[in-house]
């Protein structure tokens, strides 16, 4: 066994560790919430250890890097080979990571220990809540994880589907009507991606669903240019709903306030990433003619949801509803530095979906936080809240800053990025996201003005600060904001590393 | 070398906010003699960094240290320090103004609650003020440009439990923020061209002519805009005056040392880039001449001491960027340090004034404090001569120079123009601190409370005062030679890619800045000595559509917020409304509706009853067998 093999195992783990949690929660008495806790809990701290792992340990140059063409920790299992249809490594359980995935582990681990964390005081079916909570991690680092298609797509399904359950049994507002909205949009989406998979499948005749060998066929012309072309807006829009491509996004404002607040966070933080990252895994990599002629209309796209998202988010009065536009905003860019096909503009949208991950749980952590207690989300409501919640408004402003891409906070390392690449490409779309990165500027300081300053409303004065526990799920969140905004290098070394390999993408 | 490590001025009073925002609540005092200390170290190694540059110069120097930040393919980033004689005076004016406003803190702000926060945001503020001026790249002087912006925003949103205050800390942020836009944008377009951040290596490149004109001009531009909205000119000064809603300290640190001269020091320093745009320089000397223009209008009928102050500034910024529109980057950088020592001390002294009165700044109740307040009143006396710009006061000299460097770039309509805003200058200098100082007081109870300030108050106030008188020599040669700098301050102070240039007074000029002067100050006297009002009120009475126009500013503020009201969050309400019944109702939920809707119909085909599926049957094979024949024919 190789040591990259040997890495494979832990990449393994990682992806066995959420799911073991969910079979082993099932023997436990559901009356008994503590056990269920603290299975969750430790689960969930092996999850974080091992991302952490398997972040650090990838390797940028050397070696390694050069062996698996920037894919490094691989394991294979084969699953359905040499039969029917299918020839080598047919179908094969095969995991792997590259600075992309890797980045996306360690935001996932972050993500998830701290909505384990957020879940504490959840009382209701708390064992159930967990099952589906874990089976949906399982799902999202699966996804990150698949270098086979097949399961790939498995995955991805795995962690749509929980969903519909969390947040139409734990939700608030609407929740019937937000749970079936969101589930129907997300599925329309995948069976677009499903349609496309089997197209890919069948044209590339390699009998397989491995990943390299596909991304191989697509560079060398196997895939036609015109099939590339007629099948990348399947992916695009398939995976495009779930990263709330405009005008397919309007599941993420509803779906954001009827939902629980762990699942908000995990929804927001982590889900919202699988649609961008299956633009670059199934778009970019596997179609990369289609990409270089479809790219411009997503930087289309990207650049309306950006500025849409961040106007409708101006005037809003439920704190979720803020969010949940600015969320639409901030992936707005995450397209857009995708369709610039430059190392600089895809490196910024993967630094986006950290930094946005990272700072959207927090938001919505924070929103949870006040909720459970105040029992409204109108913004108009409250005032002068610094006076009875000052860490609360500590860790909300500093999530709210990052937000509007202040430099020492992940916001601004991502979003630069993504500037300089877009104005190298497209100068004009550039200036149009500076500016609506200004918007934001507006949007937040307006909440901030309404709810934590101003004159105090006295009716809050039995409202309590943050409880330990949120405060430590806090506490990570903004130690990985702040990291990625004061020391970014670790982060682009990995992600740039991955991205000047990707095909079609320039220097 | 030290100056090469000259990060540590920056370094220290970051690392005091950390200890103070986190630690500060739980120690003795709350902590603000470690925000003292550290400033204090900053004041320190300044000198220790300025005598060490002095003494290597004309050897070594400007410093460099820098190192590999990230890279992403060929997209390299490096971070930097710089130290040339601009940033030395830079140093110089923001230790010393920001250890000023510490020690006056400590008597101003006692017993205010979240001391020790004010004092951390402090620190924060002048190390991101000394990272900026320090910076050898655009990017790390963009950051450092909005770390200065968020700790303005904070310490002008100090007393958040009134609404004022939180909506001027956030009119503040979001009016420098949309300057900010083009700032970005311009460094990002100057980048795009030149592969680098390295402002030296930027302005090489220019001056190679590696930017076509036209987009060299929108690129600087852009970057124009950015230092307009931070040093507040017009159309971007709206910010200023309402920034006013933070601690009086904080308004001489914003005023003097940090925020708004960043702008200043942003042209200054890029200089060069703009002299080879076609057309900058007469778009900032446009921008400077009409800012002091108006600003100094504004100021005339202004009844609050600190509103007064504040377009005082605006028009003084307004003053800089002519020196730096007339191509004299050092002219408008000596300014800018005479400006900040006495700008700082009209500030403190206003803050002596309110905190000896209980927190009245309203000049319709103040008057007479001469009296009761020697020093301040002393002080602020010699603040406002020097504001006027009388001989030996500081700004007389920078002004004076201001002038020259005008006339020989611009001509005489430029002159005429600054002229009368340095008269009106005069005028409200005068008229600010005989309503404050002189006559009779105009509330006697207010009068009786009043008493001097304590010593951590007036000592800063000494201390500026006299720098305010001397600090203005240092453009002799003689000073400059016995300082260590031989040729005075303006030989000092040159970009590198320019040549020094001796400067001798121009007595002509000299004069007519003394007339200007004196014409100010003596109509002011003359409205308003002796406290008595009646010739004022009776020019009030004799125009009042102009009166009214300058109480109210020109009614800047009523068109923005009817622009912000009407428009933005118009846009605002017609987005979420096409977002709710358009795309959602319409487009999502429609088709959710069609879908069900045809279920609906369809579902009465399946009516479970034998007879008709036979039916159904029966029909197929008709018509397929009707079919079938049709086909074959």
């Amino acid at each position: 066994m190789t040591f990259d093999e040997a890495q494979g195992y832990a990449v393994l783990a990682t992806l066995a560790a959420p799911l073991l949690a969910m079979l082993l929660l099932i023997f436990v008495p559901g009356a008994n919430k503590m056990a269920a806790r603290y299975v969750s809990l430790f689960f969930a701290a092996v999850m974080l250890g091992l991302s952490i792992y398997i972040f650090t340990a990838y390797q940028v140059s050397g070696p390694s890097f050069a062996a698996g063409e920037g894919l490094q920790m691989q394991l294979r299992w084969d699953w359905l080979e040499n039969i029917g249809i299918f020839g080598k490594h047919g179908i094969s359980l095969y995991l792997g990571v590259d600075g992309i995935s890797a980045t996306m582990a360690l935001l996932t681990g972050i993500v998830a220990f701290a909505g384990t964390l957020a879940a504490w005081k959840l009382d209701y079916r708390t064992k159930d809540f967990f099952i589906l909570f874990w089976m949906l991690v399982g799902g999202v680092y699966g996804t990150f994880f698949s270098l086979d298609l097949f399961f790939f797509f498995f995955f991805y399904e795995l962690a749509v589907v929980p969903l519909y359950l969390l947040i139409g049994v734990w939700g608030s507002t609407r929740k019937e009507y937000g749970a079936m909205k969101l589930t129907l949009m997300l599925v329309a989406g995948s069976v677009l991606m499903w349609i496309a998979i089997f197209a890919v499948f069948r044209e590339a005749g390699a009998q397989t669903f491995d990943m390299p060998t596909l991304w191989a066929a697509g560079r060398d012309g196997t895939l036609s240019p015109t099939f590339q072309k007629t099948f990348f807006p399947f992916f695009v829009v398939g995976c495009g709903v779930l990263a709330a491509l405009w005008p397919f996004h309007t599941w993420s404002p509803d779906g954001h306030m009827a939902a629980p607040t762990s699942v908000s966070m995990v929804h927001a933080g982590v889900l919202m990433k699988l649609g961008a990252f299956g633009i670059i895994r199934l778009g970019i990599q596997m179609l990369p003619i289609g990409a270089e002629f479809w790219m411009p209309s997503l930087l289309v796209l990207g650049t309306v949801g950006a500025l849409y998202g961040a106007t409708a988010a101006l005037t809003q009065r439920d704190f979720k509803l803020v969010s949940g536009y600015s969320s639409v905003s901030h992936m707005g860019y995450v397209l857009m530095g995708l369709a610039t096909m430059n190392s600089i503009g895809v490196t910024g949208a993967v630094l986006q979906m950290f930094s946005h991950g990272v700072m959207t749980a927090l938001v919505f952590l924070m929103i949870g936080a006040l909720y459970d207690q105040a029992h409204t989300r109108d913004m108009k409501d409250f005032g002068g809240i610094n006076k009875v919640m000052p860490l609360w408004v500590v860790f909300y402003a500093l999530a709210g800053l990052a937000n509007v891409g202040l430099p020492g906070l992940s916001g601004f390392t991502a979003e630069f990025h993504i500037f300089v690449g877009t104005f190298r490409t497209y100068p004009l779309f550039g200036g149009i996201a500076i500016f609506a990165a200004a918007l934001a500027a507006a949007y937040m300081l307006r909440m901030f003005s309404m709810v934590f300053w101003g004159p105090f409303n006295p009716r809050w004065s039995t409202l309590k600060d943050l409880r330990p526990v949120e405060a430590i799920a806090a506490g990570l969140l903004l130690g990985a904001i702040l990291f990625m905004g004061l020391w970014w290098a670790p982060f682009t070394d990995r992600i740039g590393a991955t991205v000047i390999l990707l095909p079609g993408v320039t220097g | 070398m030290i100056t090469e490590q000259a990060w540590l001025l920056a370094a220290v009073p970051a690392g005091m906010f950390v200890v103070l925002a986190i630690f500060g609540r739980f120690l003795p005092r709350q902590g603000d003699y470690l925000g003292v200390a550290a400033i204090g170290t900053s004041f320190v190694l300044m000198l220790i960094v300025a005598a060490n540059f002095l003494q290597h110069r004309g050897g070594v120097g400007p410093w460099r240290n820098d190192f590999e930040w990230s890279n992403v393919g060929d997209f390299r980033l490096r971070m930097g320090i710089f130290i040339d004689p601009i940033t030395i005076v830079m140093f110089g004016v923001v230790t010393t103004v920001s250890l000023m406003v510490n020690i006056f803190s400590i008597g101003y702000m006692k017993g205010e609650p979240r001391y020790y926060w004010f004092f951390a945001v402090l620190q924060l503020f002048a190390a991101s003020m000394l990272m900026l001026v320090m910076a050898d790249n655009l990017l790390l002087l963009y950051i450092s440009w909005e770390l200065v912006g968020v700790c303005s925003f904070l310490l002008i949103g100090f007393y958040w439990e009134k609404r004022s205050a939180t909506e001027a800390a956030k009119k503040a942020f979001i009016t420098t923020r949309i300057g900010d836009v083009g700032l970005l944008i311009g460094i990002i377009l100057l980048w795009r061209e030149a592969g680098t951040f390295n402002i030296e290596k930027i302005i090489e490149f220019a001056q190679n002519g590696g930017y076509s004109q036209a987009y060299l001009f929108v690129a600087m531009f852009s970057i124009f805009l950015g230092a307009m909205g931070k040093s507040a000119q017009v159309p971007f000064h709206v910010w200023l005056p309402d920034a006013m809603e933070g601690p009086t300290p904080v308004s001489a640190l914003i005023h003097a040392a940090t925020m708004v001269v960043a702008g200043v020091y942003l042209v200054a320093r890029l200089t060069p880039l703009f002299e080879v745009a076609d057309g900058m320089m007469l778009v900032i000397v446009i921008v400077g001449l009409t800012t002091a223009l108006l600003s100094g209008f504004m100021a005339l009928a202004q009844t609050d001491i600190k509103k007064v102050l504040a377009y005082s500034t605006v028009g003084q910024l307004g003053f800089m960027f002519v020196a730096l529109g007339a191509g004299e980057p050092q002219i408008a950088m000596f300014h800018l340090m005479t400006h900040a020592f006495l700008k700082s001390l009209l500030f403190l002294g206003s803050g002596s004034v309110i905190h000896a009165t209980h927190h009245n700044q309203e000049l319709d109740k103040l008057g007479g404090l001469w009296k009761k307040m020697p020093i301040t009143g002393t002080t602020f006396l010699i603040g406002s001569l020097a504001l006027a710009g009388l001989p030996p006061l500081d700004a007389f000299w920078s002004k004076d120079e201001i002038f020259v460097g005008l006339a020989d770039a611009w001509g005489a309509w430029a002159v005429i123009i600054l002229g009368l805003a340095a008269v009106t200058t005069a005028f409200y200098a005068t008229r600010l601190f005989i309503r404050t100082f002189m006559g009779k007081p105009l509330d006697d109870h207010v009068y009786e409370h009043t008493h001097e300030s304590g010593f951590a108050m007036t000592f800063p106030l000494i201390v500026l005062a006299a720098l305010a008188v001397v600090s203005g020599l240092v453009i002799f040669n003689g000073v400059g030679q016995a300082l260590g700098f031989p040729g005075g301050i303006t030989e000092f102070i040159y970009l590198p890619e320019e040549g020094p240039a001796r400067y001798a007074i121009d007595w002509g000029f000299a004069t007519a800045s003394l007339g200007m002067a004196v014409v100010g100050i003596f109509s002011g006297a003359w409205l308003y000595w002796r406290g008595s009002l009646e010739k004022s009120t009776a020019l009030a009475r004799f125009q009042p559509g102009v009166y009214d126009m300058l109480r109210n500013k020109f009614y800047f503020d009523e068109m923005y917020q009817y622009a912000v009201d009407r428009v933005v969050l118009g846009l605002s309400f017609v987005v979420s409304w096409f977002d709710r019944y358009v795309v959602n109702d319409t487009g999502v939920d429609g088709s959710a509706q069609v879908t069900g809707y045809t279920g609906f119909i369809l579902k009465y085909l399946q009516t479970g009853k034998v007879p008709n599926y036979a039916m159904a049957i029966a029909l197929g094979v008709v018509g397929l067998a009707v079919a079938g024949l049709v086909v074959r024919g």
